[in-house]
């Protein structure tokens, strides 16, 4: 076993683990701790794959923002930080009967893809990964519409975003 | 090195459990983070392929993938405490008032 | 490497638009609160505007933005439609919303928003517009869902559906990833293209298709992903209610029939069976729930499911090129045929809503008939447009429907679709008796644009059905490009 492989089932063992306590944890300010540390698994995941700019973005956007702002929601929706009463729905057997077979149908399936035994590959010596998504990004022939749609996107949701959180009674709408 | 085997079958039990929080938590805001371990699961499957692939549009994708991320978790979240202020509840169980 | 005036001019429309929304977002801090009629009509010629720049698209095909969108018969004909229900939605809204004390310029702003993200995924030809374009159309929606706020049952609305549609996304990018792993690529030429080779793994690209099926499935209701869906029409305002039933269905048929037909020809096979057990479910499960309500809202709800079947239907023989075609024109003429019906259908719901959720049972139309004549006439219209009887348009479309899905071998299926409709027929008819044979006081709002609106559509519905040649006739060049 190589130091990489040991480095990966590591943080492969922690992000599931994580991500377990998330969708069990009673507590939600645990679950929300949990999510930011299957987050940072994942972004560790990212640096294994040679995709060390998107190990950033991962960090400063998911972690960062994201999780940061389920922590705030998590604090703005709960008194004591502990969640009462029953926390599995009525019909929490089925749904954990379809997920387990969603796990066993993806895994069953994927057995049969010769492409899984491929190794993932460092980029050549001079590649320069930042550039080339910056320009992926920006150039006609590359993304160019989904950044710009995207923008629109998020002006949507800012929008909507403020809207939902605008309170009636003390503003009046530029009044 | 590692076979893409492993991170694909990382990404499959991940996906795998943000789709049972969600078919069997009741708490709204744990419903939305069991989501975002979906779309994590997803992207960690893109970065794999595309790095076995050497195509670099799956990053592209990812970053696209987090940028949309981001704008959904605003409205939502603004929605639950807008909820959450009106009943001093987010569980999804409990929002009968629409049960005609 | 630059873009030419060609690109942009496949994407004309949703540019127009998604700018005129952007302004309109400014012009809206100008108008004083009183006043947002104006917002209403200019976020309603906005529309018109781009509408009348997507009929002088009729007949051009190409691609754009290097294979990431395309203009063609199809989405020229799409783009039409989802501006009309876009037109329709404002009319509805204008005075609902002032009626219930939610009148904000937001309102219209989003509207626009949601109805570029539709217009741009029936254009996409790459899945990672198809996504983008799909959250474009959703996030504003789940804002006008909770628009209503703070009145607890449109917040909850809001929320169930923000729930329901962000864990579709979730399938949606898990299916994409599987796709990329699959081909190497997210452009849909690019995926035909590497299905053909054999070193594609089939598999992997199935099970990609299949769970990007799911996702498509929760967004247009098909059982069984429709779990919310009552609870999110009935809890939305109904003016918002109306327009998500037509546009986001409409939006997420025409995006799945482009992904499909284009770039998952090969699975057919394998799609087909999926795709007919999908069908015959929506539409016996929608039908058959819809009997017990008593709420007019969760009815026309579980009604849009068992239509969400029945549009299904024209997607089961996509990979048959014999018949593929046609049952796609069958598919869009069904479309229509549901978006007028559907708008006009709420539009009475929205003349007898009372404040507080009031005057939405089935019980409150006793005695429309006599009241107001006209009004029950119109809503005996759509009750029969939805069932499928003469002479409305409901009744045109299940026809193409059926003869396409017979003609592609699927007779079972068109019979299940038949004895479906003859079920429904129970429930829609005792609208139609309540209406006419009991006795009761209904009041309704008499407003110009709510009545116009379901004037208009109440004709179309009647009259498209007695000439329904000229358009079958354009369905039928809604061609897709294939790559």
């Amino acid at each position: 076993m190589t130091g990489e492989q040991i480095v990966f089932l590591v943080v492969a063992f922690v992000t599931l683990f994580a991500g377990l306590m998330v969708v069990t944890t009673r507590n939600l300010v645990h679950a929300a701790l949990w999510l930011v540390a299957a987050l940072f698994g994942v972004a560790v995941t990212y640096v294994i794959l040679h995709a060390n700019f998107l190990a950033v973005v991962q960090v400063v956007v998911y972690i960062g923002a994201i999780a940061i702002l389920f922590i705030f929601a998590v604090m703005l929706t709960r008194r004591d930080m502990r969640d009462q009463g029953p926390q599995m729905n009525k019909n929490w057997w089925f749904g954990a009967v379809l997920a387990v077979l969603t796990f066993g149908g993806l895994y069953f399936l994927l057995q049969g893809w010769e492409g899984m035994t491929k190794t993932a590959t460092s980029y050549p010596v001079g590649f320069d990964a930042i550039s080339e998504l910056g320009n992926a990004l920006v150039s006609p022939a590359g993304y160019v519409l989904p950044f710009e749609v995207a923008s629109v996107l998020l002006v949507a949701a800012l929008v909507g975003a403020v809207y939902v959180a605008f309170n009636p009674r003390n503003g009046n709408s530029g009044k | 090195m590692i076979p893409v085997e492993y991170y694909i079958i990382l990404s499959a039990i991940l996906f795998a459990i943000g789709v049972a929080g969600v078919l069997v938590r009741r708490n709204a805001l744990i419903i939305f983070m069991s989501i975002e371990l979906m779309l994590n699961s997803a992207n960690l499957a893109i970065v794999a392929f595309s790095s076995v692939l050497k195509s670099f549009s799956g990053q592209v994708f990812v970053f696209f993938v987090i940028a949309v991320a981001a704008a959904e978790v605003a409205v939502g979240l603004a929605l639950m405490v807008e909820i959450f202020k009106a009943k001093h509840s987010i569980d999804v169980d409990q929002m009968n008032s629409l049960k005609g | 490497m630059n873009l030419t005036s060609q690109d942009y001019q496949v994407l004309a429309p949703y540019i127009l638009l998604t700018a005129w929304a952007c302004v309109l977002l400014l012009v809206d801090l100008f108008i004083p609160k009183e006043r947002k009629s104006v917002t209403a009509l200019l976020a309603a010629l906005g529309l018109a505007v781009t509408l009348g720049v997507t009929l002088s698209q009729v007949g051009i095909e190409q691609v754009g933005f290097f294979n990431m969108a395309a203009l063609d018969g199809f989405s020229t004909f799409v783009n039409a439609l989802l501006l009309v229900s876009g037109i329709l939605g404002i009319a509805l809204a204008h005075g609902y919303v002032k009626r219930m004390g939610i009148e904000r310029g937001e309102y219209y702003t989003l509207l626009l928003f949601s109805v570029s993200g539709m217009m741009l995924m029936a254009q996409a030809t790459d899945l990672i517009i198809v996504f983008i374009a799909l959250e474009l159309l959703s996030i504003p929606l789940y804002v006008l869902a909770a628009f209503a706020r703070p009145q607890l049952s449109s917040e909850e609305a809001g929320m169930k559906y923000f729930l329901l549609g962000a864990f579709a996304t979730g399938f949606v990018v898990y299916g994409t990833a599987l796709v990329f792993g699959a081909t190497g690529t997210t452009s849909l030429a690019g995926i035909v293209a590497a299905a053909a080779s054999p070193s594609t793994s089939t598999l992997l690209l199935t099970i990609g298709a299949a769970l990007v099926l799911v996702g498509f499935g929760f967004k247009v209701a098909a059982v069984p992903f429709h779990m919310w869906t009552p609870d999110v029409y009935q809890g939305a305002p109904t003016a918002v209610t109306a327009f998500m039933a037509s546009g986001a269905k409409i939006a997420g048929f025409a995006a799945l029939l482009r992904v499909f037909a284009t770039a998952f020809p090969a699975l057919a096979v394998d799609m087909t069976a999926v795709l007919w057990a999908l069908a015959a479910l929506t539409m016996i499960v929608g039908n058959v729930i819809a009997i017990s309500q008593t709420d007019i809202k969760r009815m026309l709800a579980y009604s849009s499911i068992a239509h969400a079947g029945y549009i299904l239907m024209a997607f089961v023989p996509y990979g048959n090129p014999a018949v593929r075609d046609v049952s796609i024109a069958a598919g869009l003429f069904y479309l229509v045929a549901y978006a007028f019906t559907n708008f006009g259908a709420w539009g009475v719901v929205i003349a007898l809503e009372k404040k507080e959720e009031k005057g939405l049972a089935i019980a409150d139309y006793a005695g429309l008939g006599r009241k107001h004549p006209l009004l029950a006439a119109a809503m005996t219209v759509f009750m029969l447009s939805l069932v499928g009887l003469p002479p409305t348009l409901g009744l045109v479309g299940k026809v193409y429907l059926f003869r396409a899905v017979i003609a592609g071998g699927f007779t079972g299926l068109a019979i299940i679709g038949v004895l479906t409709s003859l079920i429904s027929a129970y429930y829609y008819l005792r609208v139609v008796v309540t209406m006419y044979m009991k006795e009761g006081e209904p009041e309704t709002v008499r407003e110009t644009w709510l009545s116009l609106t379901t004037a208009l559509t109440a004709i179309v519905t009647v009259v498209f059905s007695l000439l329904p040649q000229s358009l079958f006739e354009w369905a039928s060049t809604a061609v897709l490009k294939l790559f």
